[in-house]
């Protein structure tokens, strides 16, 4: 479907340097992975959250949180693995560029967790590729959007917009990559989940948000830095993609 | 992508391509001068591209086939392959079943007809010959009419052609349309009238009634067309940018087309009883689905007043936008927005998608691309759709307590994730009104509901603040969500189970193997202090270690399930389980649900416990007040069916490989044999076999790919095997699941319903109101808090006036045809022991009908 407008070979225009591999194999792990992505979050989502979300797509397989090397707490990214390919799919064509907690995300197909990616690294670096921008500029225009009117339906004023009708909006944001229909490979997909997990224990460092953080949550949500500082998307490994 | 394809494929949109000049006919111009010279060097690439537009852009399939027309009169032969290939595309689709393509591309035929590319007859043949697939389908005696479904699909392609040229059908080819329109006509005649029941968003309050005179989707097309037909075929929908062109195009020379066919019956002709014939016409349903229901939620007032078939051919657009544009959100939205029609239908639209959001039994696609949809529309044009939405989720919500009950939950979840896309803001105040509702209302459930989720993808103070300006909605707000630790409080608690726990939580801290804790468990706990306070001890302290998120609660199941399962081997104990899961989570209706899945899925708890569970006595209280256990029902459910689907997809791709691998055997086999039987010459002799090398090379190939061959086998024997026992269980999960809907249903029934229904159709002052006092004592607390005055005293028209028993019994009959619904596919293969087990013949008429509808059975048979 929808082929016409995207370019099939191209899963992602980023390469991971960590891969061990070659660009090909690169490109084949994205296409058979049942992991996604997600960048551009709030510190203060938690996983539960996450769950909610991410579960609408598909049965979720497991969550890692991408943590702050030194804090060794989120800062923006994590890892979500599902037990199917059609649902990590879905999950990079609905939810990437959608808001959570406030945060425009973004959903990528990732090549697989292994132990240590979820650090981050702890420090701002420059942006590249102005993607943060690009998610605040959305996030601001949605701001001024929110328009539902009061009273019934027969209360409405005219609600017609301009008479140019068929106008782009221009700011619909991130689409995600993603591929489509290429036939039968092979679908890693266990939900019996009797066995061991795939990836080793990682220490669990964090301390529990529920508690705490939510009801210390002030009333003008601070998490939302203005645009310019939310670099925390940099952070994470995949960024030294070339 | 060179500039002709990106003419091609922007061929009528205000773009940069074409110097942002919208009109039409200037577009054509411009893209049929730099197509035709394209055609020249590589025309092998041009017409699948131009096909490709008009398969998947195909609102704008008159613009391509005026351009096709005028290609025609320069270059016969590239347009004679153009129109093969089409056609062979038909003939591929009808095979595969392939609907949208079907449908789309005899749309592409009509227009080609209309710029002269195809003669009017051939068009009418391929009518025909579908029109004669679909009459001897519904036939008794030469067809299977279970297979209606399949006839009507292609009774709409032909009809749903027509609004692009009937005109020039009937202009060119009157009495061969004529036939083919008396034809429909008597297939109409002759087919059974499709039924809504089960499959409809809203209950029927009067459905006995409605059913005989409404018309089914097919009838109300053909009332459409002929309304088209009426008005002389005119109608404001479709483009006819060939008209501009008529001078030139009346000059080509018209293709025909070879005939095509329709596959053959899908089984031997007649009519079957009962069973096999209800599935049969469920297969069919599965393949060749219902593309839309109506909605009908705005007034009429309010929605667009479009032609009959304006409106239809508004929603096609509408509808293949949505199907051929997924994954392209830019695209999508910019062409939902900018259809080539000459009016406004921003409501049209939201019904459109809504129907499709809520659309029974599945959408096409799964609910959350909708949501998508709807936030880009609301971006896409922020002056005018956002408010229809909320027009759209009003009418909706005062219709609620008729929805569906799976419609219901789409829709609670949509909401709450539209409004978390929208900073949460939503003019509660004018539901506020919902406090003043007994608690069963489904008003009140719903904004209940919506909170619940909202509070999931956000925090509670969050929500509480977004419901500002309607303070006393905070009611309705699920609790904080913190964990109930049994043993965190000095006072109350056994101080002996305190310390146990205490002692646990050490164990823990000091990372001892599950091994060792199951031997404290067995020497030092239960022995002591039996059953109850010893899963109490652990159960809770390890949910309390795994509490602080979703991966502590994994990691300590990983480690410790063993535990755990070591004391819950059998559906009692699972049952006792799940009750301190839930009585450890009982603030947080999201951790209870994680937490009893992940049990699932460590298989420390059976599906069977948590039918059990779900249906003991505290729950089923709930069931028409609280989503939550239906939450963990839907859960484990759908967690059986996808081991049992992901089984059956395993064992799909295992034998595939046996293909596979026996063949390769075969080959490797036979290789070796003449070479085997080869004569060659060493040391001057002839010897049988050839070099020895080789020989014993190929020997090994053989052998290694025997050697696959039954290792494949035997992982699909393996898997075979497994898929058996998946079978039994799902088998045995859905028996206890209708057992345990009939024992709950049974009294509440007999007690609230009479003639046969639930719905008063007067006053039901006389029912008992007397259980559960609990709630009728919250009630009258609640007359306490100050009320908000309602903004619109229409409002009142809502009057709900069901007993609490009568709501109890229509929420619970509606998860119970959603359920049966969901899971209709699995169940029909497993009907025989459920009428030998289940619908028996003392059932309550209203579970048989709940069940029957659910499954799309006739109650008649």
């Amino acid at each position: 479907m929808a082929s016409l407008f995207k370019d099939l070979a191209k899963i992602s225009a980023y390469r991971d340097r960590r891969f061990p591999g070659t660009q090909e194999e690169f490109e084949e792990a994205l296409l058979k992975s049942t992991t996604v992505y997600v960048g551009n979050m709030s510190f203060y989502t938690t996983e539960e959250q996450v769950y909610e979300l991410f579960s609408r797509a598909g049965e979720i397989k497991k969550i890692v949180m991408g943590l702050d090397k030194n804090t060794k707490t989120p800062c923006g990214f994590s890892f979500i693995m599902y037990y199917s390919r059609d649902d990590a799919e879905d999950t990079v064509k609905y939810i990437s560029g959608t808001i959570l907690d406030d945060r425009p995300i973004r959903v990528d197909f990732d090549w697989g967790f292994q132990e240590g990616r979820q650090w981050g690294r702890g420090r701002s670096v420059i942006r590249r590729g102005g993607y943060g921008k690009l998610v605040q500029k959305e996030l601001e225009a949605q701001r001024q959007l929110v328009d539902y009117g009061t009273g019934s339906l027969g209360s409405y004023p005219p609600v017609m917009p301009p008479p140019q009708y068929g106008r782009h909006s221009g700011n619909h944001g991130h689409g995600g990559s993603y591929r489509h229909g290429r036939g039968d490979y092979h679908r890693k997909r266990h939900r019996e989940d009797d066995h061991r997990s795939d990836y080793p224990k990682r220490s669990y460092v964090r301390e529990s948000r529920r508690a705490s953080d939510h009801e210390s949550r002030p009333e003008k949500n601070p998490r939302f830095r203005e645009s310019g500082d939310s670099d925390e998307e940099d952070d994470d490994d995949r960024k030294r993609r070339t | 992508m060179s500039s002709w394809r990106n003419l091609l494929l922007r061929l009528g949109e205000k773009c940069p391509e074409y110097a942002g000049n919208a009109d039409f006919k200037d577009q054509i111009e411009a893209c049929f001068s730099v197509v035709r010279r394209e055609i020249e060097h590589s025309g092998d690439d041009v017409y699948p591209f131009l096909i490709q537009c008009a398969e998947q852009l195909p609102h704008k399939i008159p613009l391509y086939g005026t351009l096709i027309g005028l290609l025609n009169l320069e270059n016969e032969e590239f347009v004679r392959k153009l129109v093969e290939n089409a056609q062979i595309n038909l003939q591929d689709a009808l095979e595969t079943g392939q609907c949208n393509k079907i449908r789309i591309l005899m749309r592409f035929l009509t227009v080609l007809m209309c710029s002269k590319v195809i003669q009017p007859s051939a068009l009418v043949v391929v009518f025909e010959s579908l029109l004669s697939s679909a009459a001897t389908t519904v036939d008794e005696e030469k067809g299977i009419p279970s297979w209606q479904a399949r006839a009507d699909f292609y009774i709409t392609c032909i009809l749903s052609c027509l609004p692009w040229g009937g005109a020039e059908l009937v202009e060119q080819v009157p009495e061969e349309i004529e036939r083919v329109m008396v034809g429909v006509e008597a297939y109409l005649s002759i087919r059974r009238r499709v039924s809504d029941a089960g499959v409809s968003v809203f209950e029927d309050i009067e459905e006995t009634n409605n059913a005989v005179n409404e018309k089914d989707f097919l009838e109300d097309l053909w009332s459409r067309v002929q309304d088209l037909s009426n008005r002389e075929w005119k109608l404001d929908s479709v483009p006819r940018p060939h008209l501009s062109f008529e001078a030139q195009l009346v000059s080509g020379k018209s293709h025909d087309l070879s005939p095509v066919s329709c596959p053959a019956q899908p089984g031997p002709p007649g009519v079957l009883s009962g069973i096999a014939f209800g599935r049969q016409k469920h297969e069919a349903e599965l393949k060749y689905p219902q593309r839309i229901r109506r909605l009908n939620i705005f007034p009429s007032n309010k929605i667009e007043d479009l032609q009959p078939i304006d409106r239809f051919v508004v929603e096609e657009y509408l509808l293949d936008v949505l199907f051929f544009l997924n994954g392209c959100r830019k695209e999508c939205a910019a062409y939902m927005v900018g259809l080539p029609v000459p009016f406004r239908y921003e409501y049209l639209m939201a019904e459109t998608i809504f129907s499709q959001l809520l659309l029974l039994p599945q959408p096409p696609f799964r609910p959350t691309y909708y949501t998508l949809v709807i936030i880009d529309l609301c971006k896409a044009l922020p002056g005018a759709f956002p408010a229809v939405i909320a027009g759209a989720v009003r009418a909706l919500f005062d219709k609620i307590a008729d929805l569906d009950m799976e419609c219901r939950t789409r829709l609670i979840l949509w909401f709450s994730h539209h409004l978390s896309n929208f900073q949460f803001i939503w003019p509660w105040q004018e539901w506020a009104y919902v406090l003043d509702l007994p608690k069963w209302a489904p008003q009140r459930v719903f904004v209940q509901e919506v909170l619940e989720r909202e509070v999931r993808l956000s925090y509670w103070d969050k929500i509480k603040q977004s419901v500002e300006n309607a303070p006393a909605l905070e009611e309705l707000l699920p609790p904080k969500g913190l964990p109930q630790f049994k043993y965190s409080a000095e006072d109350g608690t056994d101080p002996t189970e305190r310390a146990l726990s205490l002692e646990l939580k050490d164990m823990v801290k000091g990372r001892k193997t599950a091994r060792e804790m199951i031997s404290w468990v067995e020497e030092n706990v239960f022995p002591a202090h039996g059953f109850d306070i010893t899963l109490g001890v652990v159960v809770q302290t390890l949910l309390d270690i795994g509490s602080k998120s979703f991966t502590h609660l994994i990691t300590v199941l990983e480690r410790y399930g063993q535990v755990i399962a070591k004391m819950c081997t059998d559906d009692d104990q699972q049952v006792k389980l799940i009750t301190e899961v839930s009585s450890y989570w009982q603030n947080n209706a999201q951790m209870t649900a994680i937490a009893i899945d992940r049990m699932m899925s460590y298989r420390l708890i059976s599906n069977l416990a948590i039918v059990r569970w779900v249906f003991s006595s505290l729950n089923v209280d709930r069931f028409h007040i609280s989503d939550s256990p239906w939450e963990i029902l839907r859960n484990a459910v759908s967690k059986t069916y996808n081991r049992i689907s992901d089984l059956r997809k395993e064992i799909s791709s295992l034998e595939r490989s046996v293909v596979l691998a026996e063949g390769a055997a075969s080959r490797a086999r036979q290789e070796l044999e003449s070479a085997e039987s080869k004569l060659s010459i060493i040391d001057g002799e002839p010897v049988l076999g050839e070099n020895p090398v080789r020989i014993k090379r190929l020997k090994s190939y053989a052998e290694k790919a025997k050697e696959e061959e039954v290792s494949v086998r035997e992982s699909l024997e393996a898997k075979e095997a497994l898929l058996a026992r998946a079978v039994d269980e799902i088998e045995a999960l859905f028996l206890s699941l209708y057992k345990s809907f009939l024992t709950a249903l049974a009294e509440p029934l007999h007690d609230a319903s009479r003639d046969g229904t639930l719905r008063p159709s007067g006053h039901a002052d006389d029912m008992t109101i007397d259980l559960e006092d609990s709630s009728v004592m919250e009630l009258d607390k609640d007359d306490e808090t100050p009320k908000k005055s309602h903004p619109n005293g229409s409002r009142e028209r809502n009057g709900y006036n069901l007993d609490e028993k009568q709501q109890w019994c229509l929420t619970t009959l509606g998860y119970l045809k959603a359920f049966t619904r969901q899971y209709a596919s699995e169940i029909w293969q497993h009907i025989e022991k459920l009428d030998a087990e289940v619908l028996t013949e003392d059932i309550h008429p209203l579970v048989r009908k709940a069940i029957y509808c659910g499954l799309r059975r006739p109650l008649d048979e």
